[in-house]
């Protein structure tokens, strides 16, 4: 359970987009507290808990022939204040009243066995559908903090269109004064996306497997249309970064001198490693692939010399069974 | 007036609802479960007429995504799971994987009785949330050997077939998924005791560690894979697609070459083995092999298997070194030009 290597993805593009969406969509219900106030988590999210959510949401959609909101907890890890989200589970729940009760004894039971496998993950909170939090959220909310105190809430709405950001947003929740009385308030938590590389190879797959069924490619023209792809990506990220600092040089679009500072650190990040160690180390690297290449060709080599010889013994065998064997076969 | 406009909101709101009902993507009918199917074809066991019964297996994006975590999680040691899923005509679909509270050892995974209170207490809390499918197979992984059943595989599958049908096993090598850069899993079902497979089709080549091979060899012949294909619901591809958004960092953040060195260590070994007996069995003279059996094609020389191991393992290599050379030129001859 211990070989899971994190890898810290891309902070600058998920901060701006979740922020600016919780931005818009906290004048629409009075639940959600003033945009000043900080979160005091950092969260980060495995693509498992993503696909848990959006599976658990389709088969309910399936059996039940409609949409229902779907609820869930949420188990990972947390290490001071950096909450990493790995995996989750379904919840039961009923509906009395329009209210939903959550079923505790289910919890439970679903917690002691997920502790028997992964041993090393806790509860850290729950998971629900919908597009933005209401009230109805927040009675929830209240009956999930009798398991654990601070847990954060993950919200999917599956009914976006478009891809251009993830509609998945955190929150967690405060306790404020409003209009003199204690009101469970939700705060929006930006979070990056976790991953390991076995994760990582898992979503390409399922990502890729619709285009890539058409007929057989060569494995050599796959991973480079991987790395192509990243890099295409790459290249459109900083045309986006060049088209703004144009603009502001045209002066069509106000300086903002946070994002400006934010471009300047970035090109001159680059060039990433300089230096002759690296060199050096890059060059042993590149030999001993070119070494393993060489080996290979030489075993390759060999093979097929002695696919050869023996060809040639079959044909002018010196014992003569060559010669009856010809026969049998031409 | 206010009675008219109610009027309209209800007709609206039912048109909304019945066109929720109708909006279910073709792609999302895999997911509802039907009982009555599932116990017509319970009752019929079609799988007891043909031993080749079952053809193909669908995968869901998730079932596979779990497996590959937990195989992953368990490092060296195997680690083995459930499958849940259906079936449909003659193919079986894996709709969700959970793990089991099994210690495997390096080499083997066996449950006990412990595991299997475990997995009947599961199934049944997953279908008061929804989950009904009942179990359909198994997974374990096989860090870094390929994926084929072993002799303990095929029997504890074989034993699964003649109780638990339909029942399929999935094998997976987180390892190998690392170093080639795709998922490498396999899915099996058993012949039964005695059953001669009419035409012995050979099956893809893989690589397979010398200390292995013997197990595999003996056994390949029990068994049979079936073609392996994924599907996702709507909303995962929605989802994936954005996922990608986010995801490109890691393609070029990760490095083929740095995360696998002593997977690559460890196939070098093999192959230098391997090469040493091929050798070996190439100076007790080639005539004899071949005119011993010269029709028999199926006996690879081992020669050639150890050429294609190798040529494998220093495609994968080169893969990364590619990858290390597009970010070499890409991050860090930026801004050359000018200083020089």
């Amino acid at each position: 359970m211990s070989a899971c290597n994190q890898m810290e993805v891309d902070t600058e593009v998920n901060v701006s987009t979740s922020s600016s969406w919780s931005v818009a969509k906290q004048n629409q219900s009075g639940v959600m507290a003033a945009p000043t106030i900080m979160p005091s988590v950092t969260v980060s999210l495995h693509p498992l808990v993503i696909m848990n959510i959006s599976e658990h949401w389709t088969r309910i959609r399936a059996q039940e022939g409609f949409r229902q909101q779907v609820l869930g907890a949420l188990i990972g890890k947390q290490t001071g204040r950096n909450v990493e989200v790995m995996n989750s589970f379904e919840l039961k729940f009923e509906i009395v009243d329009g209210t939903i009760l959550v079923n505790q004894a289910y919890y439970t039971t679903k917690e002691e066995q997920f502790k028997q496998v992964f041993s090393d993950l806790d509860f850290l909170g729950w998971y629900t559908t919908g597009e933005a939090p209401t009230e109805k959220e927040i009675q929830v909310h209240k009956q999930i903090c009798q398991i654990n105190e601070c847990v954060i809430m993950l919200q999917l709405n599956p009914s976006i269109r478009g891809i251009d950001h993830l509609p998945v947003t955190l929150y967690e929740s405060i306790i404020d004064i409003v209009h003199g009385e204690a009101t469970t308030l939700f705060v929006p938590v930006t979070y990056t996306l976790a991953t390991e590389e076995a994760e990582r190879i898992g979503v390409d797959h399922v990502v890729r497997m619709s285009t890539n069924d058409i007929g057989e490619k060569s494995v050599v023209a796959e991973h480079l249309v991987t790395q192509y792809s990243a890099i295409k990506m790459l290249h459109s990220r900083v045309k986006v970064v060049l088209e703004y600092i144009k603009s502001v040089e045209n002066g069509t679009l106000q300086a903002n001198h946070d994002l400006l500072r934010e471009a300047y650190s970035l090109s001159h990040r680059l060039p990433v490693v300089q230096g002759s160690t690296f060199r050096e180390e890059y060059y042993t690297q590149s030999n001993d692939v070119a070494l393993i290449t060489y080996l290979g060709s030489l075993t390759k080599g060999c093979n097929e010399m002695n696919n050869l010889v023996n060809k040639f013994n079959v044909l002018y065998d010196r014992q003569g069974t060559g010669r009856r064997m010809r026969g049998l076969f031409f | 007036m206010a009675g008219k406009s109610s009027d309209v909101e209800m007709a609206q709101k039912t048109w909304e609802i019945e066109n929720n009902i109708e909006t279910i993507p073709a792609c999302d009918e895999i997911f509802r479960y039907d009982a009555q199917a599932h116990q017509a074809i319970l009752a019929a066991r079609p799988w007891d007429k043909d031993p080749h019964f079952f053809k193909d297996i669908q995968i869901s994006a998730l079932a596979l995504l779990k497996m590959v975590m937990h195989a992953r999680s368990g490092g060296p040691l195997e680690v083995m799971g459930l499958l849940l899923g259906k079936v449909i005509n003659n193919t079986m679909i894996v709709m969700d994987s959970f793990a089991l509270p099994v210690e495997g050892t390096e080499t083997r995974v066996n449950p006990q009785s412990q595991a299997y209170e475990y997995m009947a207490a599961y199934i049944e809390s997953a279908k008061e949330v929804g989950r009904l499918e009942n179990a359909i197979g198994w997974y374990h992984s096989h860090p870094g050997y390929g994926c084929w059943l072993s002799g303990i595989d095929v029997s504890t599958q074989m034993l699964n077939q003649n109780f638990q049908e339909p029942f399929v096993a999935i094998v997976v090598d987180p390892v190998r998924t690392v170093s080639a850069g795709k998922v490498c899993l396999g899915a099996f079902r058993t012949y039964p005791k005695g059953y001669k497979p009419p035409n012995e089709e050979p099956s893809e080549y893989q690589t397979i560690p010398l200390n292995k091979i013997e197990d595999f060899g003996v056994h390949c012949k029990q068994y049979y894979p079936l073609d392996v294909s994924y599907f996702k619901s709507a909303l995962d591809r929605k989802l994936l697609d954005s996922l990608w958004n986010k995801y490109w960092v890691n393609t070029l953040g990760s490095s083929g070459l740095l995360s696998n060195t002593d997977y690559t260590t460890g196939q070098i070994f093999d192959l230098s083995e391997k090469l040493e007996q091929s050798e070996a069995s190439l100076s007790r003279g080639p005539f004899l092999v071949t005119a011993l059996d010269p029709n028999e094609k199926r006996t690879e020389d081992r020669l050639t298997k150890a050429t294609r191991d190798c040529s494998r393992a220093s495609i994968e290599l080169i893969h990364g070194l590619m990858a290390q050379i597009a970010k070499d030129k890409l991050f860090n001859t930026v801004g050359m030009k000018s200083t020089n």
